[in-house]
This record gives structure tokens, sequence and C-alpha cells, in this order.
């Protein structure tokens, strides 16, 4: 790059930079009285410091250089404690935190207003500049003590996040329920990195990637299944992804956007760690650790959509997505493992350039459906689709920014998600180059999984648009809504536009990537950059390039449009066809009110009965009669029906079941007296000398 | 790509377009046979779009912009599709701009856009046939990939011209697995254009209806524009069909100067695609319609048809 700004020695500036700016927006509003102005305190830092970040990556990505830290600034904490590198993976995912986090904190500015005299807006802004910069700064760790520190406070600050409207009860629960599986998955990674710094001897990442002795395949094992867990149970990996569904809706809006967003990023990063640079699978003897995480993806995407097909909390329906798209992004990273296991290398780097857009790709359209989301949440006062709709018309900006984020979750062309989709089932496809009967039928197995989840999430974000701002207004809170504030617009339409810029224009990504991961953009492009995705395709004798190229078709479909224009201009011979409104179509019943449209409940209805093996509907109807000698006359019907979440009732309760029950029982020894208390003390003390008497 | 193959290219697109609403014809005229009925002409969808496309619409007072624009996407999205479909040449070429992923990617466009148009005017039918439908794509799209996935692992890649070349060269049915491939993909067909078993097209009947119920509410030009989009879609399915598993008379490759090896596969072409179009009807007269929640099961055996053809073709 000839551009000035992009030379090696100005990324620890802009690094320093981030953190100056995050600690001023965390520390800026504790400095002054609360007004209404606060967010612009705490949230316009966050965008200046979201800039420098997305700086300080593109720095490092397009100098392809690696930034090694030891700045004054840092120079207390750096050096004997602390060891921070931002290498090509680290700059990607810092990139991708960066480019969610600007239009979120500009959005913030307008939306955190309606918390003022309500809640604290100080305690909002410093959470959630702790929150981002330590996001930013666990991608720096290259020590293991440092990527806890940062992984920790990462959690710590948006557990306070999640329980930030602590009145309500159930914010509280799913706020317990975050920390409870957050440190479990704590305890996983420390581990991992424990079973690799017993073998390594050094507790710098440095020693990680290059040991001193090759990694013996059972340390790789261990390490690897119990990153896995860990980082998994970050991600919302099933069946480890309970808390998710609870705790990212009640965040507020903009927090469930980074949580969603870039959060559970953050942990894929952590997996990609530990698989790309410290576990190098290039033996075919590793396959199967690829193949777990297609198995583990492939489930959990599935369940995920099948769980938000059926949810008509917004909210929470947008929070199983996120299970599903991640478990769409591990399955594209563990097909690149399984690839990289066999030495196909040209295939590995199209299965990582998929879930490394896929990622980029919903870190923007979570994002933008969370802040949509917000948008009418907070104008209608409820998170229940079955009290929206008819939002479109009092809320168009806001309708069209959600359909662009639906469209491009859905992944339909010609917007991003399409494109990383596309990545994806093209390496399911190349799965026939495995050299192993048994993983390739097991991968086209995951490829039906994937498939129906595309079907699913078609389906369902049908339903998350169609009822919320489609037909007539379902209750009063929704035909009064307004239009949200223009700042919150300006946030959303930024994500909004880069949801279509990087579906029309995939090479903007793919060469970010590429370059990131320093594999050649040549494996699966053109040269030109407008020109298609190519993946080739060799077989005994049959060669063959498929390819598609996202620029060429919206020119097409823009053609076609313009052509069909004249056409129809052309077939009415100048004469205008008039367009008349009228009531909608009512069988002459005349009464046709918003009562008799469909819900979201009665929408999935039929996903509800063909996937009742899962959800194993609970319904129960109360009749209530005029007499009771007449039983064909009503007064009145209630039907209440739900779903029972499958893991929650056979794998969680039992655990939390039996842990009590246990502790419960452990409790009997606290009996308050202190006799008994100087008894137990005896006791220990005579089994101490008995073990010693043993021993020696 | 020269000059001739971008004219030979769109003439074959245009013939889709014009010919889409023929085929709508056929499978109705072989109907009412099959019915004891005379039946209208095989050209009357032809008179009914130019009625359409002239009328005025009434529009429901509910709509939303969503409502105005479906039409529109809709025809689009499907035109497009048409643009990367090798016809009775054996390349499309635009076909490296756009493979049948992308074919299905439009589709699906074409199918969301559909849908929220059902449930926009607050009708209580529309929302019901897109409930049905959001059903219904959801169980077609693993059906339809895993499909591809068989005749892309047979045929090598998606790339709609190289599919079509290498079934013209190498003739019907090279393997096993393709047999499978084709009863899965003949059972989606029927889904897809929303035919018997599956829902019934002539049908205004609220317990039965799918597609018809989404589109209750268009009128003139939209509904020109949805029954238009509707009938390329289907032709666009026949015609991978017929190349993909009966490239019969098929060119292996064009010679710039020969006309006649075209003009026989267009004709070939046509007939093989009308007889198809004719089996889909006289089976459709066979069977009586499903209960909505037995078709899972049908498509249940259009994957586990394909799932059987994948597991052949690596063993």
């Amino acid at each position: 790059m000839e551009l000035e700004l992009f030379i090696p020695d100005n990324a620890s500036l802009f690094f320093e930079g981030v953190i100056l700016c995050l600690l001023a927006g965390a520390l800026l509003p504790l400095a002054f009285r609360e007004t209404r102005w606060t967010t612009v305190l705490s949230f316009g830092p966050m965008a200046l410091g979201s800039i420098m970040a997305l700086a300080l990556s593109l720095n490092i990505i397009l100098t392809g250089s690696v930034l090694s830290l030891g700045s004054p600034i840092l120079a207390p904490i750096h050096g004997a404690l602390m060891e921070l590198r931002v290498g090509g993976l680290g700059a990607f995912f810092i990139l991708m935190i960066g480019v969610v986090t600007l239009p979120v904190s500009i959005y913030s500015i307008g939306y955190c207003r309606q918390y003022y005299g309500k809640h604290s807006l100080r305690a909002l802004g410093f959470l959630t500049n702790i929150f981002v910069l330590s996001m930013i700064l666990v991608p720096a760790a290259n020590d293991v003590f440092s990527f806890l520190v940062f992984w920790e406070t990462m959690s710590l600050a948006s557990f306070f996040l999640v329980i930030y409207e602590h009145e309500s009860g159930s914010s509280v629960k799913s706020g317990l329920t975050y920390i409870v599986m957050t440190h479990f998955g704590t305890a996983f990674i420390t581990a991992s990195f424990l079973v690799l710094y017993s073998y390594t001897g050094s507790l710098s990442f440095d020693s990680f990637r290059n040991p001193a002795l090759p990694l013996p395949i059972f340390i790789k094992e261990v390490a690897f299944v119990l990153a896995l867990i860990g980082f998994g149970s970050k991600a919302g990996l099933v069946p480890l992804h309970i808390w998710l569904p609870q705790a990212h809706p009640s965040a507020p809006s903009n927090v469930s956007a980074l949580m969603s967003g870039v959060m559970i990023k953050v942990a894929i990063y952590g997996l990609a760690l530990v698989t790309l640079d410290f576990i190098d699978p290039s033996i075919p003897q590793l396959a199967w650790l690829g193949m777990l995480m297609v198995i583990v993806g492939a489930i959990s995407s599935l369940i995920g959509v099948l769980y938000a097909s059926v949810e008509h909390d917004l909210k929470r329906a947008l929070a199983y997505h996120s299970v599903e798209n991640i478990g769409i992004i591990v399955l594209g990273l563990g097909l690149s493992v399984v690839f990289m296991s066999y030495g196909l290398t040209a295939l590995a780097a199209l299965a990582l350039l998929a879930s490394m857009y896929h990622s980029l790709n919903h870190a923007l359209f979570k994002s933008l459906l969370f802040m949509g989301a917000g948008s009418v949440i907070s104008s209608t006062n409820t998170r229940d689709l079955n009290r929206m709709g008819g939002l479109a018309r009092v809320m168009p900006w806001t309708s069209l920014l959600f359909l662009v984020g639906s469209i491009a979750i859905a992944g339909l062309p010609p917007l991003n998600g399409f494109v990383s989709e596309w990545l994806t089932m093209q390496a399911l496809l190349s799965s026939y180059q495995v050299p192993n009967v048994v993983l390739q039928v097991s991968i086209s197995f995951a490829s039906i999984a994937f498939a129906l989840t595309l079907g699913l999430a078609l389906a369902t974000f049908v339903k998350l648009f169609g009822i919320s701002f489609l037909s007539k207004p379902r209750s009063q809170e929704a035909e009064n809504a307004k239009e949200s504030p223009k700042i919150m617009i300006v946030g959303m339409a930024i994500v909004g536009l880069l949801c279509v810029v990087l579906g029309v224009l995939p090479f903007v990504a793919t060469r970010i990537i590429a370059s990131s991961f320093g594999f050649n953009p040549s494996l699966v492009s053109d040269a030109s950059p407008f020109g298609a995705l190519t993946v080739p395709y060799s077989v005994a004798g049959v060669q063959s390039v498929s390819g598609m190229s996202m620029p060429e078709v919206v020119v097409v479909m823009g053609s076609v449009t313009a052509l069909l224009l004249g056409f129809v201009l052309a077939t009415n011979r100048g004469r205008k066809t008039a367009r008349r409104a009228y009531s909608t179509w009512d069988n002459g019943f005349g009464a046709q009110d918003e009562r008799m449209e469909q819900t979201a409940s009665s929408l999935s209805r039929p996903l509800r009965t063909v996937f009742s093996g899962l959800f194993r509907p609970h319904t129960e109807v109360q009749r209530e009669y005029y007499s009771d000698s007449n039983h064909y006359i009503k007064k009145s019907i209630r039907m209440e029906s739900h779903i029972r979440d499958f893991f929650e009732e056979k794998i969680y309760s039992p655990v939390t079941g039996a842990t009590l029950t246990v502790l419960d029982k452990v409790r009997r020894l606290q009996t308050g007296k202190v006799n008994s208390y100087l008894l137990y003390i005896m006791i220990i003390l005579v089994l101490f000398l008995v073990l010693v008497a043993v021993t020696s | 790509m020269t000059i001739y193959d971008l004219v030979l290219g769109m003439l074959q697109t245009c013939s889709i377009l014009a010919m889409a609403p023929l085929m709508t014809g056929i499978m109705r005229k072989v109907k009412a046979r099959t019915q004891k009925r005379r039946g209208s002409g095989v050209l009357q969808p032809y008179y009914e779009l130019s009625k359409l496309f002239k009328k005025d619409e009434v529009v429901s007072d509910q709509s939303s912009w969503i409502f105005h624009y479906a039409p529109w996407i809709m025809l689009v999205s499907t035109i497009t599709a048409a643009l990367f479909i090798p016809v009775f040449l054996p390349f499309s070429p635009f076909s490296s701009a756009g493979d049948i992923l992308v074919v299905l990617g439009l589709f699906a466009l074409a199918n969301f856009f559909m849908m929220l148009a059902g449930l926009d005017t607050a009708s209580a039918f529309g929302g019901l046939g897109s409930s049905r439908e959001m059903m219904m794509a959801a169980l077609i799209e693993p059906a339809l990939f895993i499909t591809i996935f068989v005749i892309s692992l047979t045929l090598g890649g998606t790339n709609l011209s190289a599919l079509v070349s290498a079934a013209a060269s190498s003739g019907f049915l090279i393997a096993p697995s393709m047999l499978f491939a084709l009863i899965a993909f003949l059972v989606i067909f029927l889904a897809e254009t929303g035919r018997l078993p599956f829902d019934n097209p002539a049908t205004h009947l609220e317990l039965t209806m799918i597609h018809e119920a989404m589109v209750l509410e268009y009128s003139g030009k939209g509904l020109g524009m949805i029954e238009w989009s509707q009938s390329i879609k289907q032709l666009i399915l026949l015609t991978l069909v017929v190349n993909l598993f009966f490239p019969i008379g098929m060119p292996t490759q064009i010679n710039n100067a020969m006309i006649s090896p075209i003009a026989l596969s267009a004709a070939l072409y046509l007939a093989k695609v009308a007889l198809l179009a004719a089996i889909m009807a006289l089976a459709e007269s066979r069977v009586a319609k499903w209960r909505v929640f037995r078709l899972p099961d049908l498509l249940s055996v259009a994957i586990a048809s394909s799932m059987v053809g994948v597991v052949f073709h690596f063993l």
C-alpha cells in the first residue's frame, strides 16, 4: 500500500489510540453530571476508538506485518506480565469488531437516551466501553495470562450489561445463567492452555505456535477438545448454547448487537487460534477434529434455527439465530480442518474463506437486526411479535433496513449472506476430494442439515419481518409507534450498506480475508476484482470451473428490470393502468379485523407440527360454557401452548437438580455448633496423620 | 464469448420466457382431457396474461410497499435465473456469472417476497398460504440441495454449462446415482411448482390452497407478473430435468457455421419438454391432494432417494 497511513509504525500508534479512546469513553461520563447528553460523552469516543481499531487492523492486514507491542504507555504492564501481538488472524477479528462497534456506537447515542432518568447512563457508558476494549484486546493477547484477563473482563462487563435492567427478575436470572456458563467455558479454556503449557513449558503463545519439540498428537487432541468445549460454550454451540437465548435478549439492544454480533466471534477467534495456529492439523490422523466441528456445527445450526422458527419473542428469535450462524461458521472451520488434514490446501482455503466470510457477514447483519429490533422495541414497548404489526407504514426506514438484514441472514442473493453460504455449499460439494468414504458420506449428511437450516432460516425471517412490519397493527402500541431518531437510522444504515457492499462486491471481503490468513486469493477468485468466485472441479477426466459472479448477477438483474419496465409500458401502449385501493377480501363478512390475521405462533404452527418430536408442544385448552347442560355454545375458549426446551429439560435440569441435592446433603455438615466444627478438624487431622504414616 | 454465442444465448432465454405459458396451457389441456373435459386451448394462458397486463388493479388498503414491489422482484429474479439455463444449446453465455446455486437463490428470493406479500394484506387467507409455504419451502430446500449434490458429484461442479455439456457427452442416466436424483427431482418439481399432491393450482378452497392463497389479493398487472413468473419457473425446472437427465439430441459442441443441429436440438427440446409436461400433468391427474401434514413424508422420500444416490456415488 502506497498510502502514508499504512506503514507498520502507525499500527502501534493506532493501538494506543484505541485504548485511549475507549478509556476516555469509559471515564469521561463519570466526570460529569448525568444528562441526556451523557450518551454522546460515552459513545462518541467509542465511535472514535472503533475507527482507530479499523485503521489498526487494516494497517496490519494490508501491510502484512505483525504488531508486537512495547509502547511507553503500556510499558508498566508490558514485558514481564503481558505480551501483546497482533497478527493477521487477530487483525481480522479486530476489523470485525471495529466495523460493528462504529455503527453501534452511533446508534447508541440515540438509543440509550431512553434510559435517562430510569437507569444510570454513566454506568452503561462505562461498561460498554470496557466491554468493547476487552473484546479488542483479546485478539491482541499473546500469552495465556493476558488472554484470560481480557477474556474475563469481557465476560464480566457483558454480565453487568445483561443485568442492566435489573428490576426485571428474568434479566437477573438470565445473567446468572450466563455467568455460570461463561465460567464453565473459561475453566475449559484454561485447561486447554495448561495442557499446551505442560508440554512447552512457557505461557507465551509464541511457544505454542512454534514448540521446541513438535507436539504429540495426543496432546493436540486433548487441547483441541478442551478448547472446543471452552470456546464453544462462549460461542453458543449446542448443547452449551443454553445461556445465549436468555442473556442476549435481556441486555439493552445495542449491547445485544455487540454480544451477538461480535462477542461470540471472539470465541470463534479463540477456536481458530487454537486450531489453526497452535494445533497444526495437517496430518490425516487429525481429520476427526475437523469432522467433530462439522458435526457440532451442523447440529447447532439446525437446533438454533428450529427454536428460532417457533419463537415469538423478537430478540430471543434473533439470539437463536446466532446459535444457527455460529453453527455454520464452525461447520466451515471444521471442513477447512478436514481438508487441511488431507493436504488439500486449496479447498482448506475455500472452506476457511467461507467460514470467515460468514463470521464477518453475521457480525454485520446480526448487529443490524438487533439494532432494528431495538428501534422496534423502544417504540412499541414490547418484544412480543404478536403485539406488533403494520410497522412498515409508520417506521419506513427501520423496516427497510430490517428487511435488508432479513434478506442477508436468510442467504438470498444479492446480499452478503448468499455469498458466504454459496462458498460454504461449494466447500461441502468439494468433499468428494477427501479420500475417505466415511467422511464423504458424513459430510453429505451435514450438508442436508445445512440446507434444511437455510430453508428454515428463510421461513423464520418471513415470520419475523412479516409479523412485525406487515399487515394490521395487533395492539395499540404498534398503532402508535413512531419512527426512531435519525441518528439511530444512520447507525443502522451504515451496516445495511456494508451488507449490500459485501454482497455485491465479494472481492472486498475475499481479499481482506486472504491477506489476513495468508493464502493466495487466486485460489478462490478471478484475477479481476469484479470477476467470479471460482471453484475448480476435477475428477478422472472431467474438468470444469464452478463460478459465481455477484457483480454480473446484479448487472443482469438491473438490465432485466429495465427491459421489463419497457415491456410493461409497451403492452399498455403508453396508457397507465390505474390502481385502486380497497379493503381486503373478507368473503363478504364485513368485519375483518386484526384478530383474524395470522399471529407469529399460528404462522409457525405447521413447522411446530412437523418437528413436534423436538418441540413436544404442550397445549392447554380451557372452555367456559354458558350452561353445563349444553356444551355446544361456549362463552369463551382459552388456549395456551408452550414448547418445552429439550436441552433445559433433559440435560440442564437433571444436572442442576443433582447438584442442589448433593449440596443440600453437604449443608448438613454446617450445623453452627463450634463443637462439631472442632470434631471435623480433629477428624481431618487424624486422617492426615494416617496418610503421612502410610506414605512415609 | 463471441457475439454469435451471445445472440444464441439471448435466444434461449427468450424462448423460455415465450414458451413458459404454452407449457402451462399444455398441462391444463392434458388435465382437462383426462377429466373428460374439452378444456380451453393451449394458448389460453397467453390470452389471460395479455388481459391481466392491460387491466387496472385493485390493491388492499392495508398493504405496504412490499405488496407493490413483490411481483416485480419475483419476475425479475425468475427471468434472471432463466438467463443462466442452457436450453437447446449445451451452454449458456451467462453461466459463468451464475451457477445452479444462484438459480436456487433467485428462486428463494422470489419465494421470500411472495410469502411476505401474502402476509402484507392482513387477509386471513394470505397468512394461511404463507404459513404453509414456509413449511414447504423449508423442507424443499434440503431435498433440492442434496439432489444438486448428487448431480454435481456425477456430472462435475455446479456450473450449468459444464453440467449440461457433461450430460450431453455422456448420454442418458450414466450412473445409478442419477436415477435416484431423478426420482427426487420429479418430487421436488411437483412441490416447487405447487402441483398435486402438494398444492392444487386450480383451487380456491381455503382448506387446500397454498400458492393461490398467497396471491389471492393480487389483480391486474401484479397478478399477471406473478403468473408469468410461476410458469417461467416451471419451465426452467422442466428444462433442467430434460437437459440433465435426458440429453438425447443435445449437440455436444456448437460449430459456428452449423444451423441445422441447433434447429434439430431446439425441435427435440420442445418435443421433450412438452412430453414431460404432459406426463407430469397425467401423473397429477392420478393422485388426490394430500393432507398438508403428510407432505413432509413425500419430501423425506425425495431426500432419502438423493441420499441413496450420494452413497451409491461414493461407494
